[in-house]
């Protein structure tokens, strides 16, 4: 139960550092929310449910941005404030304590999510229903689940190499576009399908586009076979995770470079 | 491990090399032996010091023992577990105090970086928050437990840390220069902290350079320089490397540092340490001479206006620094 | 080097701070973060608006006027983000003080530190120009590349001085880096990038043409389909008097700023 103790641990130590600092958190929606108003505007002779698209996307968007940022500086950070090796000299693994981060990451991707969306209402006045709000709300926690798992292999890339600020503002954009957060991913060249099919918050976006609009067609499974594949996602996310964690710990001790920055 | 192990440490032959490359379109690589095939053994309840000057290869031995480093060649082990193969065991069993401002996390409390690191811990959660209260009774930081680390001071801060490093309730710690940077107050204070973790039974392995901080606390110190041990005994077993000679201690002003390289020249002259900066500077002279050899010193400082010249018994340091130089 | 800042004539202040502007902005960043910043992100962002509009709207010039915007708004990150941040770099890096106290004359000063960024700017709108023709198909067969290239120059020197701006406002308040990230992004929604102006409520629109790169945008797309310089020289006229503006107003409170730290004795507690 330890593993449960770290995760735990980890996760309610990132919540208090940002509500040490909240302010943080803006440069983060910004983005996402000047995408969203953007889409507005394109989409306004378009006749439907116009809004759901634009927020939801713009909403998906700030969850990435903040799996991606929270990923790639969650072991920075340690560095930055000279804690890293005492966080690796515990007996704990290294990959639950960023396990916890990530999750911490990916649920105030959510309050990003909910801040957009709030602005955004406040901001066009306009609403949208959501058809079937439970099926809508285990769609979410599924991808939010599946964001932490990719934070988790995420961290770990970085880790293994030092440019991990290089490809967080590299990785923003191109996952804006591969995760059909905003379009559906059939614009897109055929040869891109597989990248943007194997984020698993594709699926998440999808499964919860089926739940909120009963006219929604999408990728064409189904509700219940995205979330299959959204949970299979996260699955073979914590694996990778977890071999390459393993791989990371033993180049830290060989090579003494992690407590450099 | 079914039986207890005989030494709390054993070191044997432990290496450790570094790579280092620098520029960034022209690499050059370079190998730096940071640690050179060490060898000694601590035992249980002893608290053992390791001292050198800088970049003589302590921290690195230190993080090898903690498990931070792998060795490129030799082995060791702590608590009986092996520091390559048995990892987590040692983690679990071992305390880290490194000194310095940073290893906390300032934004939150120090009950919740205590709490922290007692979950990394895997502390059971039926004792984590009365051992955690205890430790900070026991640093002194119990009415400030609650309040951010950003506004603790220097001296608190260290508090912290060595209450961080006994979270787990350790066997065996180590402490990296516990005491640097500290007013010599909070020194005291810490130094008394050690002690009395030794009167409780634990192990101690310390760095430091302080010499008299070593000669307080230890039992028996290892000298290392250059990546090797060159001396390893009880303060006054190494004492007796210097107990040939007298040292010669003078105040002055005026001296360069060219009369310094003459002192060091004469054949009767052992080691010279001096202090040139400012307006009180000191010039220590190891020499078997003795007071004969002051009429000499005199000769040679004779630009210089010298306040005192007298002879004193070796110290540490003294030992210290004639087997570093 | 024997003579101190104030001894240096102008136009060497306004090399060697700019050659400082570099090593700083490499000496946290590596070249691949500059490459990215140059090849990848114009090409997604890009993407992103171009594949949102065909999915709204199928047609061709739909798609060229998204991408011709787009080419010139990824200038954004070295005029506005880097420029902005610049300052708040100094800041915190605790290199602000040391400048300001040089007698050295401070218009150079001010100005050299942005000339990487000018030079980073135009460099990823032909980058941008590159995609969108290559990538996205717009027709450039009838472009007056003159006309291009004039346009192209002008929206780099015009939006940094507008950056220099943000990044002195950004002076007075703790963080620049809202400032940044918001104007980094806002042009999308505002310089007529993705949609003309006049789309937007007109409450609005005074602040798009305060803005250079609104007249940059227009510009361009009519460079695209051959107008000449002459032809465009009101409009070139006006993103020049818009960057002036900026520039004037960056220096006035980057002035203002100095005076009021000297006076309250801090400059890095801001």
């Amino acid at each position: 139960m330890t593993k449960l103790q770290t995760f735990w641990g980890s996760f309610r130590m990132s919540l208090l550092h940002f509500f040490a600092d909240p302010q943080w958190i803006i440069p983060n929606i910004i983005a996402p929310f000047i995408f969203t108003v953007v889409a507005l505007v394109l989409f306004r002779n378009v006749s439907g449910s116009v809004a759901l698209y634009a927020v939801l996307g713009g909403g998906m968007m700030g969850m990435w941005g903040n799996t991606l940022y929270g990923s790639g500086f969650a072991l920075a950070f340690d560095r930055w404030n000279g804690t890293i090796e005492y966080v690796l000299a515990t007996p704990s693994r290294l990959v639950w304590i960023i396990a916890g981060r990530s999750a911490s990451n990916a649920v105030l991707g959510l309050v990003n999510a909910l801040a957009i969306v709030a602005v955004v209402v406040l901001a066009y006045g306009s609403m949208f229903a959501v058809a079937n709000p439970l099926l809508f709300l285990l769609a979410l926690i599924l991808t939010l689940a599946s964001l932490s798992a990719l934070g988790v292999v995420f961290c770990s890339a970085f880790l293994l190499s030092r440019s991990a600020q290089v490809m967080t503002n590299g990785l923003e954009m191109p996952i804006y576009v591969a995760s059909g957060s905003m379009f559906p991913i059939a614009l897109l060249p055929l040869w891109s399908h597989p990248l943007s099919l194997s984020l698993g918050p594709t699926w998440g976006i999808d499964a919860m586009r089926y739940a909120a609009d009963t006219s929604y067609t999408g990728l064409g499974f189904g509700y219940w076979t995205d979330l299959l594949v959204l949970f299979a996602s996260t699955i073979a996310y914590l694996a990778i995770g977890f071999w390459l964690f393993m791989v990371v710990e033993k180049k830290v001790r060989r090579d003494a470079t992690l407590t450099e920055y | 491990m079914a039986t207890r192990p005989e030494k709390a440490i054993t070191v044997s032959e432990l290496r450790r090399t570094y790579h280092t490359s620098k520029g960034i379109f022209r690499k050059s690589r370079q190998v730096v032996e940071a640690v050179k095939g060490i060898s000694f053994d601590v035992e249980f309840g002893e608290l053992f010091g390791l001292v050198g000057p800088n970049g003589a290869g302590k921290t690195t031995t230190i993080k090898m023992l903690t498990t931070l480093l792998t060795p490129t060649s030799g082995t060791s082990k702590v608590l009986g577990y092996d520091i390559v193969r048995d990892v987590v065991e040692i983690r679990r069993r071992i305390g880290i105090i490194f000194g310095g401002e940073r290893g906390l996390y300032y934004r939150v409390s120090g009950r919740e970086n205590l709490r922290y690191f007692a979950d990394l811990y895997g502390v059971p959660l039926s004792k984590r928050d009365k051992r955690i209260s205890e430790l900070l009774e026991m640093v002194g930081l119990s009415d400030r437990a609650d309040d951010k680390v950003e506004s603790y001071s220097r001296g608190m801060k260290q508090r912290l840390h060595i209450a961080k490093g006994l979270v787990n309730d350790p066997e065996l710690v180590f402490m990296d220069e516990p005491t640097i940077g500290l007013d010599p107050q909070a020194a005291r204070d810490t130094r008394a902290m050690i002690k009395q973790l030794v009167q409780k039974g634990k192990t101690i392995l310390l760095t430091t350079h302080y010499m008299f901080e070593a000669d307080e606390l230890c039992r028996r110190i290892g000298v290392i320089s250059n990546g090797e041990i060159v001396a390893l005994d009880t303060p006054d077993g190494l004492k007796r490397f210097v107990k040939d000679i007298s040292v010669i201690e003078v105040e002055a002003f005026g001296v360069v540092d060219a009369d310094i390289t003459a002192l060091r020249q004469r054949s009767e002259v052992k080691t010279v340490s001096a202090n040139l900066d400012g307006e009180r500077q000191t010039v220590r002279i190891q020499t078997p001479k003795g007071s004969e050899f002051i009429p000499e010193v005199t000769k040679i400082l004779s630009g210089a206006k010298i306040f005192d010249i007298r002879t004193k018994e070796p110290t540490l340091e003294d030992a210290y620094l004639r087997l570093v130089t | 080097m024997g003579m101190t800042l104030g001894d240096w004539p102008p136009y060497r202040i306004f090399w060697s701070s700019a050659k400082f502007a570099f090593k700083a902005l490499f000496s946290w960043l590596r070249p691949a973060m500059w490459l990215t910043q140059l090849l990848v992100l114009p090409l997604f962002q890009m993407a992103f608006f171009v594949y949102l509009s065909r999915f709204v709207n199928p047609t061709a010039t739909g798609v060229a006027f998204i991408a011709v915007g787009n080419a010139l708004q990824v200038a954004s990150f070295s005029s506005i983000f880097a420029v902005c941040n610049l300052t708040s770099e100094e800041k915190w890096q605790g290199t602000l003080t040391p400048l300001i106290v040089t007698p050295a004359s401070r218009f150079p000063l001010f100005v050299g530190r942005a000339m990487f960024q000018i030079l980073n700017g135009m460099a990823t709108i032909v980058v941008g120009f590159f995609y969108a023709s290559m990538v996205f198909g717009v027709d450039m067969s009838r472009t007056d590349f003159l006309a291009l290239a004039v346009v192209i120059l002008v929206t780099c020197l015009a939006m940094t001085g507008f950056g220099l701006m943000l990044g002195s406002v950004g002076l007075y308040m703790r963080t620049a880096m809202i400032i940044a990230n918001i104007f980094l992004f806002i042009g999308l929604l505002i310089c007529g990038v993705n949609f003309p102006v006049t789309v937007l409520p007109t409450w609005l629109q005074p602040l798009s043409y305060a803005i250079p790169m609104t007249y940059g945008t227009i510009a361009a797309r009519a460079a695209v389909q051959g107008s000449s310089v002459t032809e465009l020289a009101p409009v070139i006229l006006q993103e020049i008097g818009a960057g002036a503006g900026s520039i004037f107003v960056g220096y006035l409170l980057f002035l203002g700023f100095e005076a009021l730290a000297r006076r309250r004795g801090a400059f890095e507690e801001f």
